[in-house]
């Protein structure tokens, strides 16, 4: 009997072994948040929350390469804004961070709004954790999605389990590498150095109500950074709108605004003006590298002005974030054929 | 609850720790158990309730009184009375709509402006197993088959035992109680063979079945996309995706019985080795066919009416010819029932009865005219060549009848027909066309893999026990090839977001 029992026992460990290699290989996940995860222990000076806006404009290598801080993305494309507080919950048990940004530019949408596939970038990406599973109950509950089908959301191999027919060597290869196109987590590669001249949006200061669902989740948000005591700092990225979303989400600012926590709007900041929207956008809303370089210097001095953030230039243990900004400068040079230091001193 | 759902497999887990944990005299009852909370899982309202006991009460009271009045005339009585009260509610709940559409035809056929709506009632699931199974209980205990269950928990039991309420097979009270009521230790061996044919049989459902169910579905339901070379191969298709989900489904419930301790009747022999549909029907869904010869076609056969018409006929054509007519006339009867109970709509009774009955009456009747006309031209009836040509007929008049059970109606049935009649071979290299169904050349190959897993297992199978031959390997090798088939499920089954893998085939009958 004794020996049988070893004998399960070790099939089943084995079993969980291979099991694990196999979701590494077939099924794994690539979002920044990934890369945030692989970041160690308290060593995120800033956590930047928000949809892939986060992500695209700010060029975390480039801030820790100007100011020695370091910032991680609890953040996926088209986040949808009720996943910022089970970010917050998550973030806080891996990092200590000074400081969070958080991004507003999805703030007016509705759980509705998004497809499965957004809000699945997030939940998937997230680690197995109690949070998580209260995450999926919070979001597929308000969604209406139906009760059998959440446990496609609890285990996500019975998404992605069939994904080998359709992406090929090429989808086993990033599984097994990681990707390519992403520095710390900031997105770049040859899609986000196209130039795709758009029409100049002028940002309006009419005010439409938030729609009721947008509140609620903006208000538990609040509360939840109060009783945290977490300090933060909301942004709105330079871009393009819907005149709605422009107006509901000057709402928000005011919310924001009246329960005490900043807001920078980069349609409104003064000293802010040098996005060229001709030159520095690669579709309607993101910046593209260019465009994204002249954010970063701007806004990576401004934190540093303004917060008490660590330079780690230097540090042994941070050689990882200079090894990727060469990277970074490598690549950029490859796809845009220019020197990105020569870029940097240009602006 | 599906066979290869996440919540099934943590039930049987449940159930199996919970039977083998109590007392031996005790574990019937945490079958039982199951069974009603497998039954109230599935359709939980009070008509669970009303339409179990509607059929086992009358069951264990006719059973006692057929016991009490053995060889009395009127044990017989009560035996009618018996099968009268189980048909009655098996017609009411499931055949409603075959005899409302008979009478809206008869309406039209008559020019009369009406039309009945049809009833769409909640029949419990597995209500046609039953049905039959305790039809047959309580004529074994009036042939003195056996003796009544005097426990009507025990009966319960025996009519609703949870594996079998989806896909069957059809058990017999007097082979299956001692499994049933005696308790069994657990025994590592049962439990390594019974998992092996579970894992087997969800590689069937999940890997084979439900893949070409996407082909097979995407044909029949958009006919005016997909015709001629796709229409055959969805028609060619959906015989294989019949037989992998329906034996499928009997290999997970086998492998959980046997687990348990239970050993039920095998329901599948290879039945694509068959040379003929005759032999293909000993070979398919094999407790079915036992069931109606035993308790239809003899009882027909044998009967003052069919006598009496075979003398009559036997006196007008001929003790040889004569002879047949009565024999065809239960078949006849036999298939036409074959044909209802898999289902209340006149397409089962033309795909799986009539035609099936069309076939064996010509196989019979022109297999003289073919050994002639095999001898003339000097073929060997035996040679393996023959066999196989035998063996791909049989699949092929099998695939023609299975459009009607698969069609939705015999409209459909007759346009996936002409559909097939549409020269178009080269289509099957419009690689848009092929990939709107959903299928890449990835899926094609895992399918085509498959296919040939499953012929030479198959093969194997019919010269040694493989599953005793897999654990006498090196632990090595046995882990290897149980790891290969877990994983092959894992990465290639068709199963979560995307898939349903609940619409078992059999379920529904």
């Amino acid at each position: 009997m004794k020996k049988n029992i070893i004998k399960v026992l070790s099939f089943i460990f084995i079993f969980l072994i291979l099991f694990y290699c196999v979701t590494k290989i077939l099924w794994n996940v690539h979002s920044p948040i990934t890369y945030f995860y692989k970041e160690p222990k308290d060593s995120i000076d800033i956590v930047y929350i928000g949809s892939s806006n986060a992500y695209a404009h700010f060029n975390s290598v480039l801030a820790y390469n100007l100011y020695g801080y370091t910032t991680g993305f609890f953040s996926t494309d088209s986040q949808y804004f009720g996943l910022v507080k089970s970010g917050l919950e998550e973030v806080e048990k891996y990092q200590k961070p000074s400081l969070y940004i958080i991004d507003i530019a999805k703030i007016a949408n509705e759980i509705d709004d998004f497809t499965e596939q957004e809000l699945r970038f997030t939940i998937d990406s997230m680690k197995i954790s109690k949070n998580r599973i209260d995450t999926i109950n919070e979001v597929l509950a308000n969604k209406k999605v139906d009760k059998d089908d959440y446990i496609n959301y609890y285990f996500s191999f019975l998404m992605y389990h069939n994904s080998w027919k359709n992406k090929g060597i090429n989808a086993i290869k990033t599984n097994i590498f990681g990707r390519k196109d992403l520095y710390k987590g900031y997105f770049f590669g040859e899609f986000t150095s196209n130039i795709t001249p758009q029409e100049k949006y002028n940002w309006s200061n009419d005010m439409q109500e938030l729609n009721m669902e947008s509140k609620d989740v903006l208000i538990s948000l609040l509360d939840y950074i109060k009783s945290k005591s977490l300090n933060v700092l909301f942004v709105l990225p330079r871009r393009g709108y819907e005149i709605e979303e422009n107006k509901e989400i000057n709402s928000a600012i005011k919310i924001i605004e009246n329960n005490n926590f900043k807001v920078i709007n980069f349609n409104t900041l003064p000293d802010f003006d040098n996005i060229d929207f001709s030159k520095d956008l690669y579709n309607f809303a993101h910046l593209n590298v260019y465009g994204a370089t002249k954010y970063t210097t701007y806004f990576a001095k401004y934190l540093k002005e303004n917060y008490q953030l660590e330079d780690h230039r230097g540090d042994k243990n941070y050689n990882s974030w200079e090894s990727e900004y060469e990277r970074f400068k490598e690549d950029f040079k490859k796809i845009n054929h220019k020197d990105f230091d020569e870029l940097l001193k240009s602006l | 609850m599906s066979l290869t759902s996440l919540v099934f497999f943590i039930f049987c887990f449940v159930t199996l720790i919970i039977y083998f944990i109590v007392p031996k005299k005790f574990q019937w009852f945490i079958l039982l158990l199951s069974s009603i909370i497998f039954l109230f899982y599935n359709n939980l309202n009070v008509n669970t309730i009303v339409q179990l006991l509607l059929i086992l009460l009358p069951s264990y009271v006719f059973s006692r009184l057929i016991e009490k009045n053995y060889n009395n005339p009127k044990s017989k009585r009560f035996l009618i009375l018996g099968i009268l009260f189980i048909l009655a509610q098996l017609i009411y709940l499931k055949y409603t709509n075959l005899f409302l559409a008979t009478v809206n035809h008869i309406c039209n056929l008559f020019n009369i402006n009406y039309q009945f709506d049809f009833i769409y009632r909640n029949s419990l699931i597995g209500i046609s197993y039953y049905s039959l199974i305790m039809i047959s209980y309580l004529t074994d205990i009036y042939r003195g088959a056996c003796k009544a269950q005097k426990n009507i928990f025990k009966c319960a039991l025996f009519m609703s035992y949870f594996p079998i309420l989806t896909s069957g097979p059809f058990i017999r009270y007097e082979s299956i109680k001692d499994d049933l009521y005696e308790g069994h230790k657990f025994s590592y061996k049962n439990m390594c063979y019974g998992l092996i044919r579970v894992l087997w049989g969800i590689f069937k459902i999940l890997v084979i079945s439900q893949r070409l169910g996407i082909f097979v579905d995407a044909v029949y339901t958009n006919t005016d996309t997909y015709t001629g070379i796709y229409t055959i191969i969805a028609v060619l298709f959906f015989t294989l995706q019949l037989f992998t989900n329906f034996s499928g489904s009997i290999d997970v419930i086998m492998g959980i019985s046997e687990i348990i301790g239970i050993s039920l009747p095998e329901n599948f022999d290879l039945p694509f080795f068959s040379r003929t549909i005759t032999e293909l029907w000993r070979r398919w869904h094999i407790t079915l066919g036992a069931w109606l010869k035993d308790y239809i076609f003899y009882p027909l056969l044998k009967s003052d009416y069919m006598q009496k018409l075979n003398k009559k006929c036997q006196k007008k054509f001929g003790k040889k010819k004569g002879k047949k007519v009565p024999l065809y006339i239960s078949m006849l009867i036999m298939w036409i029932f074959i044909g209802i109970w898999h289902g209340g709509a006149y397409t089962y009774i033309i795909g799986s009865g009539v035609l099936q009955f069309i076939y064996i009456f010509l196989e019979e009747n022109l297999e003289p005219l073919a050994k002639k006309i095999n001898n003339k031209l000097g073929i060997n009836m035996e040679s393996n060549l023959y066999k196989a040509y035998q063996c791909i007929r049989t699949y092929l008049l099998f695939s023609f009848a299975m459009i009607f059970f698969r069609a939705t109606r015999i409209s459909h049935a007759i346009k996936i027909i002409k559909n097939m009649f549409v020269w178009n071979p080269t289509e099957l290299f419009n690689k848009e066309l092929l990939f709107s169904i959903g299928f890449n050349n990835h899926e094609l190959a895992i399918i085509l893999l498959s296919i040939i897993l499953l012929v030479v297992l198959g093969l194997l199978a019919k010269k040694i026990d493989l599953r005793e031959n897999l654990f006498k390997q090196k632990i090595i090798i046995r882990w290897g090839i149980i790891y290969a088939l877990l994983f092959g499920v894992i990465i290639f089954g068709c199963y979560g977001a995307g898939y349903d893998a609940t619409a078992f085939i059999y379920k529904q009958f």
